[in-house]
């Protein structure tokens, strides 16, 4: 069997406001228990694929507590496991600062794999892609790369700014960017699978093309000439690539349909788990339609919103269309709907917060309002 | 490797009066408080206290409860320089098979373990309570009053007294005589069957015991009374907080159901001091649907909520169907509880499937038991 290794490439362009101005979007907390990368990490862990790079784009703290050893997605430490890539040197260069100079910074990663494939899946894209199919068809192909589309038909108004792909013959042949001018698309989920000893070669010519080129771009310069298979996923996939997509797709997650296509009991979704209680409800509790993490004590009304862990929502509180994140603290009797609690905030003073389905209130981390 | 201090936890009951509840699984690992096992208690509180060594005695079903302990990663106690042990009754080079015998038995078993850490004090605990204590906290009294061993004691009411070992003890603590489930008691402090033993006095008195024919090799029957006799300083540490003996099947569902009201046990620890650490799961966050109705109840990751929880604990899984009512019960990991079916009052084991339309315990005067194991 070839041997397999996984990116989770984090340099794409996501921005979250408040949310990443700290840390980055893959450790962004999500659905009141998960990290974001958590989906992309175990996708790599359930299709069998246990050494694992992350290439990391910035403000890496928080993303190097969620990911300790790599345990909590099953890379095992001795035979597989985890390594976090960052390029220091370009940390704070924007355009220098892209996936092909992290792989060229971090080259002994890749020299020491003895790998014959690598999969590269970035962590903003939500699915529950089984690359180890994608790895067999791009065998079969026989071409050097294979890129993941998924056809949508919202393109207007989701995946913006991502790129789309032209397919003719089970081929790629032009990639762009999407500005949501048409719904229907077949959307790149930025998902490709390489050759290793042609993604070495990539990046040498990548740089001598353009040293401003990320991978991405290099693909889309070369897909006339340079063969590239394409594989079409039918799963679910969401695209989190702005506040707006991350606040209203996590809530959509609410939706009982979309939630069982997701969280299959064949399919699991691993996270770093902290030993919380479960959630307790008092008397005055009141809850429809909503994920509530354990370690939450309510004693309010929750309607379609997203409660992390050890969140507390004092008596006679009202929470709706909201996403509260970890320790964060409602007051009795205060109103909060189209919010974003940030991790350990509080709400004392403010008895009435109110945001838009647009653009929700955001409340920083540890601020009381 | 020279321990201060190894803790040794007697895991090795069966729990007979838990019913189907310990049909294939030692009652230590039995599910509590909606996402723990019992024996999380005695292992945080080692781990909270800064025990680095903890050795597990198993014996009736060890080997999903030594599964679960496994190096004990769940507790932090896996380190370079920690371990949790498993210890089963075992064959032995001298002897041959033995099963243990006793609660001293156990010990003197694994004296070879103990003696590789060379510990000055053992702390002996059993695995199926349910409390917060730290016994770092109560090796400081047993080291200040220079005694040979140390029992946790518990202020129960005279009534409750004759159910347990009272230790009756001078005004200062020292405890001149033991008295197992006495008819009148004389005290009414209770054995928590917490002891610290200056490991080398204990050691002594479990080499005795051991060559005693017809002694029944137990703390409370033997060696605590033996020390008594040879004039051995024993102490009383009072200890003031919840603790749990969940022996039955009403004890266990009533401990379950105080955590409802809990201030004493603080098990969302509020006070940022002490966690109950457990084997997490990766199931899917809990939902609540449209219909959901929860109040005064725990409930934990993977469930989903449809119809109506009051007065309840749910473990991981637990499906709650529409219109469905589960009210004053403990319901256990993969439990289903179809659309319109009505629990009251009742532990419902685990992957138990409540079919729609039936009603359990609804006149709700004793506590039901629902086991597949029935």
């Amino acid at each position: 069997m070839a041997k397999v290794i996984g990116l989770v490439n984090l340099h794409a362009n996501v921005d979250y406001k408040g949310l990443t101005e700290r840390r980055p979007a893959a450790s962004v907390s999500f659905l009141g228990r998960y990290g974001i990368i958590d989906f992309a990490l175990s996708n790599f862990s359930n299709s069998g694929i246990d050494s694992v790079g992350v290439l990391i784009k910035e403000k890496p703290r928080s993303l190097f507590k969620h990911m300790g050893l790599g345990n909590s997605w099953n890379f095992n430490s001795k035979s597989g496991g985890i390594s976090l890539l960052y390029n220091e040197k370009y940390a704070n260069n924007p355009h220098y600062n892209h996936d092909i100079n992290n792989m060229i910074e971090n080259k002994y990663f890749f020299n020491k794999t003895k790998a014959d494939y690598v999969v590269i899946a970035p962590a903003h894209i939500i699915t529950t892609l089984n690359y180890s199919e994608v790895v067999e068809a791009h065998e079969k192909s026989g071409s050097k790369i294979t890129m993941v589309y998924k056809n949508i038909d919202d393109a207007d108004k989701s995946f913006i700014g991502e790129k789309y792909v032209s397919v003719k013959n089970n081929k790629i042949i032009e990639v762009v960017v999407n500005k949501g001018n048409r719904k229907k698309r077949c959307m790149s989920l930025s998902t490709y699978v390489i050759n290793l000893d042609y993604l070495m070669k990539l990046m040498k010519k990548s740089s001598s093309v353009s040293a401003f080129f990320d991978l991405s771009d290099i693909l889309g310069y070369l897909c006339d000439e340079a063969d590239i298979a394409a594989y079409e996923y039918r799963g679910y996939a969401t695209c989190l690539n702005s506040l707006e997509a991350y606040y209203k797709h996590s809530l959509e997650f609410l939706d009982i349909e979309i939630f069982s296509t997701v969280f299959k009991s064949n399919w699991p979704i691993y996270t770093n788990t902290k030993d919380t209680p479960p959630s307790k409800y008092k008397a005055n509790a009141k809850v429809k339609k909503g994920f509530v993490a354990n370690g939450a004590i309510v004693d309010g009304h929750v309607e379609n919103s997203i409660i992390g862990r050890d969140v507390v929502i004092g008596t006679g509180a009202v929470v709706k269309n909201s996403i509260l994140l970890s320790g964060s603290v409602v007051g009795p009797g205060a109103v909060l709907e189209n919010v974003i609690l940030d991790k350990d905030s509080k709400v004392e003073v403010s008895k009435s917060l109110t945001g838009t389905s647009i653009e929700p209130l955001y409340v920083k981390e540890g601020d009381v309002v | 490797m020279n321990r201060e201090m190894v803790a040794m936890i007697l895991a090795g009951g069966r729990g007979t009066r838990l019913e189907a509840l310990t049909a294939h699984i030692a009652k230590p690992a039995v599910y509590f408080g909606g996402k723990y096992r019992i024996i999380d208690f005695p292992l945080s509180n080692c781990a909270n206290s800064g025990i680095d060594v903890v050795g597990v005695l198993t014996q009736y079903e060890s080997v999903l409860l030594g599964t679960y302990v496994g190096s004990g990663i769940k507790w932090g106690l896996s380190g370079s320089n920690s371990s949790a042990a498993i210890l089963p009754a075992r064959e032995r080079g001298e002897v041959g098979a033995t099963w243990y015998a006793g609660t001293a038995d156990a010990i003197y078993q694994n004296i070879s373990f103990l003696d590789e850490y060379d510990p000055e004090y053992v702390l002996i605990l059993s695995g199926d309570h349910i409390y917060k204590m730290d016994y770092d906290k109560m090796l400081e009294e047993h080291k200040k009053e220079n005694a040979d061993c140390t029992i946790a004691v518990l202020n129960v009411s005279l009534e409750e007294a004759s159910r347990f070992g009272i230790m009756n003890a001078k005004e200062d603590g020292t405890i001149y005589e033991f008295e197992e489930k006495p008819e009148h008691p004389k005290s009414t402090l209770a054995s928590m069957g917490i002891y610290i033993f200056t490991y080398k006095e204990l050691k002594k008195y479990l080499v005795d015991d051991a060559a005693v024919a017809d002694s029944k090799h137990d703390f409370g029957m033997n060696i605590i009374p033996a020390m008594l006799n040879a004039g051995k300083k024993l102490f009383a540490y009072e200890f003031a907080g919840y603790w749990k003996d969940v022996g039955t099947v009403e004890s266990l569902w009533q401990a379950n159901i105080d955590l409802l009201s809990d201030e004493d046990l603080d098990m969302y620890n509020l006070k940022r001091d002490w966690k109950i650490y457990t084997g997490d799961t990766n199931s899917h966050p809990q939902i609540i649907g449209e219909q959901g109705d929860i109040t005064n109840s725990m409930v934990t990751q993977g469930c989903i909520i449809e119809g109506e929880v009051k007065g309840s604990v749910l473990f991981d899984s637990v499906h709650v169907g529409n219109g469905a009512k589960v009210v004053d019960s403990v319901v256990m990991p993969g439990a289903l509880i179809e659309e319109g079916a009505e629990v009251y009052k009742a532990i419902i084991d685990e992957n138990v499937v409540v079919t729609s339309g039936t009603i359990i315990n609804k006149e709700a005067k004793n506590v039901a038991l629902v086991s597949n194991n029935d």
